[in-house]
Formats: C-alpha cells, sequence, structure tokens
C-alpha cells in the first residue's frame, strides 16, 4: 500500500511534469522526519501526521517554484542532475540535522499491540496504515478522475501544448502536481515511520522502489502505479517470510521479468 | 602534435607533483570512467542512470580474481572490461527499447539490483563493509605496489583508452551513435538498426566503465560497497556534464574538478556530500554546457571583443 503512494505521488510528478524526480525519497525520509519532531513536540501523533506531510508539500512547492520550473526546457540530463542534487541536500541535511544514527518511533497508543481477525493476529498499527493509504489512494482518485481540476490533470498527462492553448495555467498546474507528489511522498513517510523507524538511508531505499513501481506502471498511468505497487509490495512479502536476504534484491528482479515479457510496463502505453 | 595532445601529456607529467599520486590516479580512474559515461550521454543521446553497476560489478568480480584466485594485474583488468561489457550488454537489452524518463529509471533500477545484490552477497562482497584486501599483483616484475608506478600504469591506460575512444567517436560508429542523438527516427529512416547502435554503445561505455572498476579497486585495495551505488553513477554524470558532455576532453576535463571538489571538500567537512548537492544544483542553474562550453564561450567573447 505504502508502495502504492509513492508510486503514485512519483508517477503523478513524471507523469505531468516530464522529469526525472530523484528528490523523490528524500522528500519521503523528510515526512518520515518530521512525522516523529512534530508528533515528540505537540505530543499528539494525529496533528502530526496532518502537519509533517503538508510540511513536505510546502517543501515541494518551494523546490518547483524556485528551481525546477525554470528546467522544463533543459534536457532530462540537467533536471536529473538537479533533482539527484535536492536529494543529496535533503538526506545530508537530514543527517546535519537529526543526526546519523536511525531511530524508532512508536505509534500511539491505542494503534499498539495486535489485532485478532479472527484467522490471524495482525498488529493494528499496520492495519491502520492499509486503511490509511487506501483511504489517500481512493481520494487522489477521486481527485483525478471526478473533479474538474483533475480531469485537467490527467489532460496535461495526455497533452500538454493542447491544455495551455485552451487557456489552462499550465505552470500552476506543474505547480500543483509536484506538491501534490511532494504530499504523498511526505504522507507516506510519516506512516512508515512508526513502522521501519526512522533512518537517513530510508530515502533512496524507497526512492528506487517508487521508480520500479512508476516504470511497471507505466509513466503518467495513475492506476497503473497503484496495481504495480501492490503487486510489488505482496511480492516482497512473499519472499520475505521464505528467504529474507533476498527481499529488496526481488523487486528488481519481478521489474526486470515483467519488463522483458512487456517492455511498455505492465499497464503502460507509451 | 595538437595543442589539446601537449596539454594533456603535460597534465599526466605534471599532475603527481602537485597532488599525492594516489589522488592523480583516481583523477585518470575517474576521467576513463567519464569516458564511457561521454559516449553513452554525450554521444548517443543515452542517459544512463546505471553506470556504476558496471564499474561495481567489473570492480568486483576482478577484486575477487586477485584476492582470492590469485590472478595477475593484467588478467584482472582484462576480466575487469569483459564484465564490466557482459553486465553493460544485459542491463543495455533491457534498457534500449525504451526512451526518455523510463530509460532513465530502468538504469536507475537496475542499478539498484545489482547494489542490492552487492548488498546481500556478504560472503563475497562483504556487504556494507566493502570487500578489503584487493591486492596489486606484480607483473613480469614490475611491482604495482609503489604508487607512483601505479600511476603510471593508470595513466597509460588512461591515455590509450582516450585514443581508443577518440578512433571510436570519429569512426563511422561514433557517427551513426551521434546520428541517433540528433535524431533517431531520421537514423532508423536511413536504415540503421537503433536498438542494435545502442546496445553496442553499451557493450563499449561498459567496457571502459570495467577498465577503470578494476584500477579503481587495484588502487585504494578496497572495492567499497558505494563503488556500485547509484551515488556514484550520478557523481559519473556529473563530472560528465561539468566537464561538457558530448566533447571528448569534456570528462577528462570534468572528472579533474569533480575529484579534486571533492578531495577537497572531504577533508574540510564530512557531510561534504551536502556542498556536492549544492554544487549540482548551481551547475544546472549557471553553468549549463560544463566547462569546456564556458572557455569557448569565453573565447569567442573576447575574441569578439579584440576585434572591435
Amino acid at each position: 500500500m505504502l508502495y502504492a503512494l509513492m508510486g503514485l505521488g512519483l508517477s503523478l510528478v513524471t507523469g505531468i511534469l516530464n522529469i526525472p524526480n530523484f528528490a523523490h525519497g528524500a522528500l519521503f525520509a523528510v515526512g518520515a522526519y518530521l512525522l516523529a519532531t512534530v508528533a515528540v513536540a505537540l505530543g499528539n501523533f494525529w496533528l502530526a501526521l496532518l502537519i509533517a506531510p503538508l510540511g513536505v508539500a510546502l517543501l515541494g512547492l518551494a523546490i518547483e517554484y524556485a528551481g525546477i520550473r525554470r528546467l522544463y526546457a533543459a534536457g532530462h540530463d540537467y533536471q536529473l542532475l538537479f533533482t539527484f542534487g535536492l536529494a543529496l541536500i535533503l538526506s545530508e541535511s537530514i543527517i546535519l540535522i537529526w543526526g546519523p544514527i536511525g531511530s524508532s518511533y512508536l505509534p500511539p497508543e491505542i494503534l499498539r499491540g495486535g489485532m485478532d481477525l479472527g484467522f490471524t493476529m495482525y498488529p493494528k498499527y499496520r492495519l491502520f496504515v492499509m486503511v490509511a493509504a487506501g483511504l489517500l489512494i481512493f481520494a487522489t482518485w477521486l481527485f483525478l478522475e471526478k473533479t474538474r481540476y483533475g480531469a485537467i490533470m490527467r489532460a496535461g498527462i495526455e497533452n500538454k501544448e493542447m491544455v495551455s492553448l485552451l487557456g489552462i495555467d499550465i505552470r500552476m498546474m506543474f505547480t500543483v502536481a509536484f506538491a501534490m507528489g511532494a504530499y504523498l511522498a511526505g504522507i507516506a513517510g510519516a506512516l512508515t515511520a512508526p513502522i521501519r523507524g526512522l533512518n537517513p538511508g530510508m530515502g533512496p531505499d524507497m526512492l528506487g522502489i517508487a521508480f520500479v513501481v512508476v516504470a511497471l506502471g507505466g509513466l503518467g498511468n495513475l492506476l497503473g502505479a497503484i496495481a504495480a505497487g501492490l503487486i510489488i509490495g505482496v511480492a516482497q512479502a512473499l519472499v520475505a517470510a521464505y528467504w529474507t536476504e533476498a527481499s529488496t534484491v526481488v523487486i528488481y528482479a519481478v521489474m526486470a521479468v515483467i519488463l522483458l515479457v512487456r517492455p511498455q510496463g505492465l499497464f503502460g502505453i507509451r | 602534435m595538437k595543442k589539446p595532445v601537449l596539454f594533456l601529456l603535460a597534465a599526466v607529467f605534471l599532475l603527481p607533483l602537485v597532488v599525492r599520486p594516489a589522488i592523480a590516479s583516481e583523477i585518470w580512474i575517474f576521467a576513463i570512467f567519464g569516458l564511457g559515461a561521454n559516449l553513452l550521454m554525450g554521444y548517443t543521446g543515452l542517459l544512463s542512470f546505471g553506470q556504476s553497476t558496471f564499474f561495481g560489478s567489473a570492480a568486483y568480480v576482478a577484486g575477487w580474481l586477485m584476492k582470492v584466485q590469485g590472478v595477475n594485474a593484467f588478467l584482472a583488468l582484462a576480466a575487469g572490461i569483459g564484465v564490466g561489457a557482459a553486465s553493460a550488454a544485459v542491463v543495455g537489452y533491457l534498457c534500449v527499447q525504451r526512451s526518455g524518463l523510463y530509460f532513465i529509471m530502468l538504469t536507475f533500477a537496475l542499478n539498484q539490483l545489482f547494489y542490492f545484490t552487492a548488498y546481500q552477497w556478504t560472503s563475497i562482497t562483504g556487504g556494507e563493509d566493502g570487500m578489503p584486501g584487493v591486492p596489486r599483483p606484480e607483473f613480469f616484475g614490475v611491482d604495482f605496489k609503489d604508487p607512483v608506478i601505479y600511476y603510471a600504469l593508470v595513466s597509460g591506460l588512461f591515455l590509450l583508452s582516450l585514443y581508443l575512444m577518440k578512433r571510436i567517436v570519429e569512426s563511422p560508429l561514433g557517427k551513426i551513435l551521434q546520428a541517433i542523438r540528433e535524431n533517431e527516427v531520421r537514423a532508423e529512416a536511413v536504415g540503421y538498426a537503433v536498438p542494435r547502435f545502442k546496445l553496442l554503445a553499451f557493450v563499449i561505455g561498459g567496457a571502459f566503465s570495467g577498465l577503470a572498476g578494476v584500477l579503481y579497486a587495484m588502487l585504494f585495495g578496497i572495492v567499497p560497497l558505494e563503488s556500485i551505488s547509484f551515488v556514484f553513477s550520478g557523481n559519473v554524470i556529473f563530472a560528465t556534464l561539468i566537464g561538457g558532455s558530448g566533447s571528448l576532453y569534456g570528462p577528462v576535463i570534468g572528472s579533474f574538478v569533480f575529484i579534486w571538489l571533492s578531495e577537497s571538500m572531504s577533508t574540510v567537512w564530512a557531510r561534504w556530500p551536502l556542498l556536492l548537492g549544492v554544487a549540482f544544483v548551481l551547475v544546472v542553474m549557471f553553468l549549463r554546457g560544463g566547462l569546456v562550453e564556458a572557455w569557448t564561450r569565453f573565447w569567442t567573447w573576447r575574441s569578439s571583443k579584440l576585434k572591435t
């Protein structure tokens, strides 16, 4: 579910802005750290869960406005270098601010412990994450499918020039899309923090997975990203149960195999 | 002899007098790596974000061969080139059908595949600690443990690589690759099998990366896990871009600047990648086209001033 969330955000950014966003993983990490900090400061997990992703979205807004906006005309190589530089800056800043050693953060009182599902015991917090991520994905889907601005954004993925010819402020849309992508990355990070703890390497790890999800789902194909995220998550969980060491490798192997059979990705059209 | 050649020879001889031989070697090694990346990026227009896959795999395999099997240095170098080319063939085969963002993301994801394989396969690669104890075996009585002699080997191989790369980019093959960069559809229409040529560019670039990888492992006596990480891929792209991609000497100048920058920054501050990130951003904002272009711009500006 979290993979789907990450993939969805990245797919939005790559699909609409047409840039390789290597800072997506770093935004994810920032989301996680922000959550822990805000939650400790306020003593309230729920408020932090609200604030932290918004902070990341604001950061995304600033990044798009100050930097990426000027790079749409430049080649992918410079866009890549820019976002890669950003990722370095963000992850090093995390180490500077929060220290190089990872830490853990516990979920709030009511979500600790397990829950009896009848056939198996399952940690309450993970259930919560699944529900929350599902709701978020559903909300994003609703926004993109059912609202006017969502329709404009989908049109933007298909044909940017046409959209701007229709008199729609496409630069504004780019900014919104990037901020949304950052928000999704941030909230995915925030939700992850109580499960996997915090460490500075979490960004790059997640970045790879997000790219796999997008590549599998098809660029700019948002439903594809959701489905691919679920597939990757399940595949990893299954392998982790039998052969723990291989679980990180397996997602990339799955990707390689699928791309051999279907080079355009599972649901890709381009 | 032409001016760049003279300049280059002077640089090769003078560099170890200015900086430590180890750093001088690192510069030329990184330049070889950059040459390979530049063939893909600058000449074929394939922005591969997975160059360290070939670099790292070659370093690991050759390091293992020298350490465990005790093969001599030149066999290890040959093996490294082979591994670099072979891994590039695999990655290239999976990637050349895609273009644009897809291509970048795929090369990156495959880079991660190799990275995590190295990370988990601790019995051979040492995982996070890297693979230490890579020797510099002697060959025909020449002892490469002396840093100056090793520098001679590295710079010799660098000059050879540069010459080879010059021949490649000026050959018909090089022209075809540039045609693909300029207009892929047209190159296809003229009758060139574009995917096959892209794959070829991958394999050649991978071979250069492999050579650089083995030299790197021998230089430091260790194969660090970073050598196969995507940060390394980013670094070589940066070095190539800052020098000026698509020009033969671009990556050479770029790696010179990059290694010098990172060496001096890393001694100042442990969090130097932060500064590196800032440097990336600044270059993208203000210095697109790289140093080679900035240099030409400066000269055209100067000569236009002199005329008036």
